[in-house]
């Protein structure tokens, strides 16, 4: 499995990238004992015989690859939910998008740790998409949410360093807003 | 630093345009391409690309692109990274933790000279004949 949780959203998320989604709603929540995460993209979508295989971590439609015969972001978020206790669900219609959603107990020992969420957030919106992301956070009641039109008309290119810098600012001064427990 | 409104970082964005000293805009920048796929983001990518970008920062270096692409077929060297600096061969470096990024940017970005002990895949045969 991933490293981290931040690194499997991220793995995820990508995913409704590559399926040509022009709309992909990521949401990352944190409640005292659940995380819960929903990725919602309006992407190509999978027929249900894919949609099965999909899990497979030897099945890869080899469209990226000719050669590869593995295909492992699915399968590991399966893997964590299965060795933590934990809930994973995939839904697709093809031609009209796939959501993702998974729900881990917070406690569970063998769970990955969180990782950097604003690292994530930033390499995901920096990815080079035509689409839109928007991302709603929220961590114990407390939330914020980012749109990468949004950034990207008041950052302009989001591949030079100054606006990834200032990108970055963005994302982590809100996440550490909703991190506070005293404001 | 207090939470960022949208409002807030258009300021900022306008502040640092107007700092700016006038830029060669044509496509003489460098760029730095980072593996993000399954394989990149599990050896340790986002490391590798906060480490690019605050180096590059640490160096006012602002002309730098970082952008990012799938798998590219080298999972075992992962992280793995292609640098194109003008005027020097494009490179592809493996196993690029956040201290190899940070020696990319002083030596191939900024010394013009290749870190010669991560390059995986050597320069084009037009490069070296």
């Amino acid at each position: 499995m991933h490293a981290t949780i931040c690194d499997l959203i991220t793995d995820l998320t990508q995913n409704s990238i590559e399926a040509g989604a022009t709309e992909i709603h990521l949401k990352v929540e944190e409640t005292k004992t659940n995380l819960n995460v929903v990725i919602a993209d309006n992407g190509k979508g999978m027929s249900a015989e894919i949609l099965g295989k999909a899990k497979d971590p030897f099945y890869s439609d080899g469209q990226k690859h000719k050669h590869r015969r593995v295909g492992l972001g699915l399968p590991f978020l399966f893997q964590t939910a299965e060795m933590t206790g934990g809930t994973a669900t995939i839904e697709s219609e093809e031609g009209v998008g796939t959501t993702v959603a998974f729900s881990f107990d917070r406690a569970n020992v063998d769970l990955p740790m969180f990782g950097n969420f604003a690292t994530a957030a930033v390499t995901l919106m920096a990815y080079g998409f035509d689409g839109n992301l928007i991302i709603e956070r929220s961590v114990n009641g407390k939330s914020y949410s980012a749109s990468k039109n949004e950034l990207a008309e008041v950052l302009g290119d989001l591949s030079n360093t100054e606006s990834l810098t200032l990108l970055k600012q963005f994302i982590q001064t809100n996440e550490k807003e909703i991190l506070n427990p005293n404001i | 630093m207090a939470k960022m409104t949208l409002e807030e970082l258009r300021n900022l964005r306008d502040a640092k345009k107007k700092e700016m000293t006038q830029r060669d805009t044509n496509d003489k920048s460098a760029q730095i391409i980072i593996g993000m796929g399954t394989c990149g983001i599990a050896a340790g990518a986002k490391e590798a690309f906060d480490a690019f970008l605050d180096e590059l920062n640490s160096h006012e270096i602002k002309d730098t692109k970082i952008t990012q692409t799938g798998c590219m077929g080298l999972c075992f060297s992962e992280p793995t990274v292609e640098v194109d600096v003008p005027g020097m061969p494009r490179v592809i470096y493996g196993n690029v933790d956040g201290k190899i990024a940070r020696r990319i940017v002083k030596e191939h970005i900024m010394g013009k000279a290749l870190v010669s002990d991560h390059i995986f895949d050597k320069p084009a045969a037009d490069i070296i004949k």
